[in-house]
């Protein structure tokens, strides 16, 4: 026996087992077993995550590649290239053309830091995800806000028109927190409009909310980003994958622009389970599809019981609803809070009506449903 | 069997992981990535033995282990939203080392903090101060940020140079002190970390200090001590730490800072948005309640230390005083070619360390079986 194990086992208080033996069926027990979510929590309907985690293969992934050794105590970069080469299979792409980090956010950041600058402003929408903007007010670039137009929905002329000069244009669709989308073409017509008008400006896309969508009008920009050097799309494993606990996100693009990209090192940040699990999921496509169609009968049934509780939403696409309360967001959310049920935090400019739901499991829907009826006054015939 | 005694029978064995899926020998990767491409596509060889980052070749103890399984059912939830959360970990580093959450900052490994501290402190008119050789990642983030960099040179016995680097500091953003310094493996006394400390508040005053122990578990002099109570009496002095050496976590890229508030706050602003995983959050609470575990793991590494220390000694190479889990060794021949020779035996050894690529090797310190086989191979390529 190596002294380590000796010394170890000395300290420790354990000897003779067949540790390798043992060592391949510790890992048996990953994700089962009473884990920190058996506990009661309140129903997180906040942050739009996938209240199913990650898939069966991804959990057998994680319990082989773990169950072999302690790649936990080692340097990820060697599965750093595996995690590229996978997701470049996945859309028929280059490893050239795929950038990691930890979660989208990362990337986001790092192509705000690249591309923009004092002089070469942000545009974002003005109810859009807060990250690139955010950033941009940290490193003093100038954001351009563009209001949404009436259906709640980002005013792609108005941004096109504010592109000119700009360093990047942050587009996401679907949009977080409005949950709608604009279809293939429309956002193809922005991409090139943008491009023509503004020859130094990007085209940042993020599209995490992309595998809950169903308007077959819908087109991902991948296929734009991969020629050209000015489109980046973004993509994330928070969502649809189960992973936002596991922090992996990805961008695709032109691989001059990806190389750029790259210098910023964001795939150090990334950690051995998440590329483990993020490899399997992305080649678990039956996993992701089933996870698309539980979430869309749970959003169908949100959508429903809203509209005949006499409220209106937007037409979700994502694993929320953006719904007109016709009451301060803040007194909806503490009474349901009041009921363990959490909703997400404020969004100006519509505090003051809107509330942002996160798509839970249908059951998980049902509940909340009913605590929604009670605060909100809507009699158990209408809902 | 109980999960626990399960998992915690998996935290040890890199004996058994010598018998190891592809998989599992890929991502035994590099510390800082470049120079060791040729290292990792030479992996997939269950013989090969990996001393090139100054990892810890058991991982993580068996509590990190458990609590790590027991989180994945979580793994969906964001870290703030998992339990633990990344709150629970900021509490429980603060709890460990007696100061307030307030005074903690989490980073994605203390990479991102060094990142960090570059982009807070540092300008095109307000340098970097480092070593050369140190730890590369902030003058790195420095030369992207198109930032001056002045490099003051390790003393003879590889010992950051005080003096040099106290005058190099004046008008400078930010000095990295990095204590014990990898790659040179020294340290520097609690007395003289503070004497230095206080000359450079004195004499530069807007100059921020960084001082990275990354390796302080690893310390057995008794003159070290951290400068945590530096980085708590002085604005922009900090600390950082990572719990990718002692602690074992190396994939999972858990690092923090620490000092005041204030200091604090700024790093957290610029942090990346949820810098934690969630079973990294489990791992990383279970392993600082943990402490007998790292007590052990540093005891473990002194002995391996000792050991492979004496067969350089012993052969008439020169190896730095070390107070890490690697060695400095004066080879009198360049690290490439040593570094080629051993990896043709399955040997990886650390990249180039310039300015002493051409003398200089870094040996990280494996388990004493592996330092038993890499020091056998070690002889036949030096021909000692």
């Amino acid at each position: 026996m190596p002294f380590t194990r000796r010394a170890f086992v000395r300290t420790l208080g354990i000897g003779g087992a067949s540790l390798l033996a043992a060592r391949r069926e510790a890992w048996a027990g990953l994700g089962e077993g009473p884990g920190a979510a058996a506990a009661p929590r309140p129903l997180l309907l906040h942050n739009n995550e996938n209240p199913l985690g990650p898939g069966q293969a991804a959990l057998d992934a994680l319990r082989a590649v773990m169950g072999a050794g302690a790649p936990a105590g080692r340097y990820v970069f060697g599965r750093v290239d595996e995690l590229h080469a996978a997701i470049a299979e996945r859309f028929g792409a280059r490893p050239e053309n795929v950038v990691t980090g930890c979660g989208s956010t990362q990337i986001l950041r790092a192509a705000v830091q690249m591309l923009t600058s004092p002089t070469r402003p942000l545009v974002a929408g003005e109810l859009t995800y807060e990250e690139c903007a955010g950033y941009a007010e940290l490193i003093g670039t100038p954001v351009r806000a563009i209001p949404l137009d009436a259906a709640l929905k980002l005013d792609l002329n108005a941004m096109a028109d504010a592109a000119k000069g700009a360093g990047v244009v942050f587009l996401n669709n679907p949009n977080n927190p409005t949950a709608n989308l604009h279809s293939g073409d429309a956002v193809g017509a922005f991409v090139d409009r943008v491009l023509t008008a503004s020859p130094d400006t990007t085209v940042l896309i993020d599209e995490a909310y992309h595998d809950y969508v169903t308007d077959p009008s819908y087109r991902s920009q991948v296929p734009a980003a991969l020629k050209n050097p000015r489109v980046i799309v973004a993509r994330t494993f928070s969502k649809a994958h189960g992973m936002a606990g596991m922090r992996v996100g990805y961008a695709l693009g032109h691989p001059d622009t990806i190389a750029k990209l790259e210098a910023w090192e964001s795939a150090n940040a990334l950690n051995v389970a998440g590329i483990v699990v993020a490899i399997a999921s992305i080649r678990d496509q039956a996993r992701l599809e089933a996870e698309r169609d539980r979430n869309t009968r749970a959003r169908q049934f949100t959508l429903d019981w809203l509209a005949k509780a006499g409220f209106t939403a937007t037409a979700s696409q994502t694993n929320f609803v953006f719904a007109n309360i016709k009451r301060p967001c803040k007194d909806f959310r503490d009474a349901c809070r009041a009921q363990g049920v959490i909703v997400a935090r404020d969004f100006p400019p519509f505090e003051k009506s809107h509330v942002r739901i996160s798509i839970g499991t249908l059951e998980e829907m049902k509940q909340a449903a009913d605590v929604f009826g009670k605060i909100l006054g809507v009699k158990a015939k209408a809902a | 069997m109980e999960l626990s005694r399960r998992s915690f029978l998996d935290a040890f064995g890199v004996r058994e992981a010598a018998s190891l899926s592809a998989a599992f020998v890929a991502a035994r990767g590099r510390e800082a990535a470049v120079a060791e491409a040729a290292a990792v596509e030479a992996a997939g060889d269950p013989a090969e033995i990996r001393i090139s980052s100054n990892e810890n070749p058991l991982g993580p103890g068996p509590a990190a282990m458990e609590a790590f399984t027991r989180a994945f059912q979580d793994a969906g939830r964001y870290p703030t939203n998992a339990r633990p959360s990344m709150g629970d970990l900021r509490e429980a580093i603060a709890r460990r080392l007696s100061v307030r959450a307030e005074n903690v900052a989490l980073g994605a490994g203390s990479w991102e903090l060094l990142r960090s501290a570059v982009r807070l402190y540092t300008s095109s008119s307000r340098h970097l101060v480092t070593a050369s050789p140190s730890f590369e990642s902030p003058e790195q983030m420095a030369q992207q940020l198109g930032i001056p960099v002045r490099r003051v040179p390790v003393d003879k016995e590889g010992r950051l140079d005080l003096e040099g680097m106290a005058r190099a500091a004046r008008w400078a953003g930010l000095v990295f002190f990095c204590n014990p310094n990898n790659p040179t493996g020294g340290v520097h006394s609690a007395r003289a970390v503070a004497e230095f400390v206080g000359r450079v508040r004195r004499e530069s005053p807007e100059t921020a200090i960084l001082i990275d122990e990354a390796y302080h578990d690893y310390v057995t002099d008794p003159g070290y001590a951290t400068s945590l109570p530096l980085a708590l009496e002085h604005r922009d002095v900090f600390i950082t730490r990572t719990l990718s050496k002692a602690y074992g976590m190396a994939g999972l890229r858990v690092g923090y800072a620490v000092g005041q508030a204030r200091t604090i706050e700024a790093f957290n602003r610029w942090a990346i948005t949820f810098n934690q995983n969630s079973l990294a959050v489990a791992a990383a609470v279970a392993s600082l309640g943990d402490p007998a575990h790292i007590d052990a793991e540093r005891a473990r590494n002194a002995e391996v230390r000792r050991f492979t220390t004496a067969f350089f000694q012993d052969r008439g190479l020169r190896v730095l005083p070390s107070e890490t889990n690697f060695v400095l060794v004066e080879i009198g021949r360049p690290a490439k070619d040593f570094r080629e020779a051993c990896a043709k035996q399955k040997v990886m050894v650390g990249r180039d360390f310039p300015p002493l690529e051409k003398t200089h090797a870094r040996v990280s310190l494996g388990t004493m079986d592996e330092m038993k086989r890499a020091t056998q191979v070690f002889g036949a390529v030096l021909g000692k």
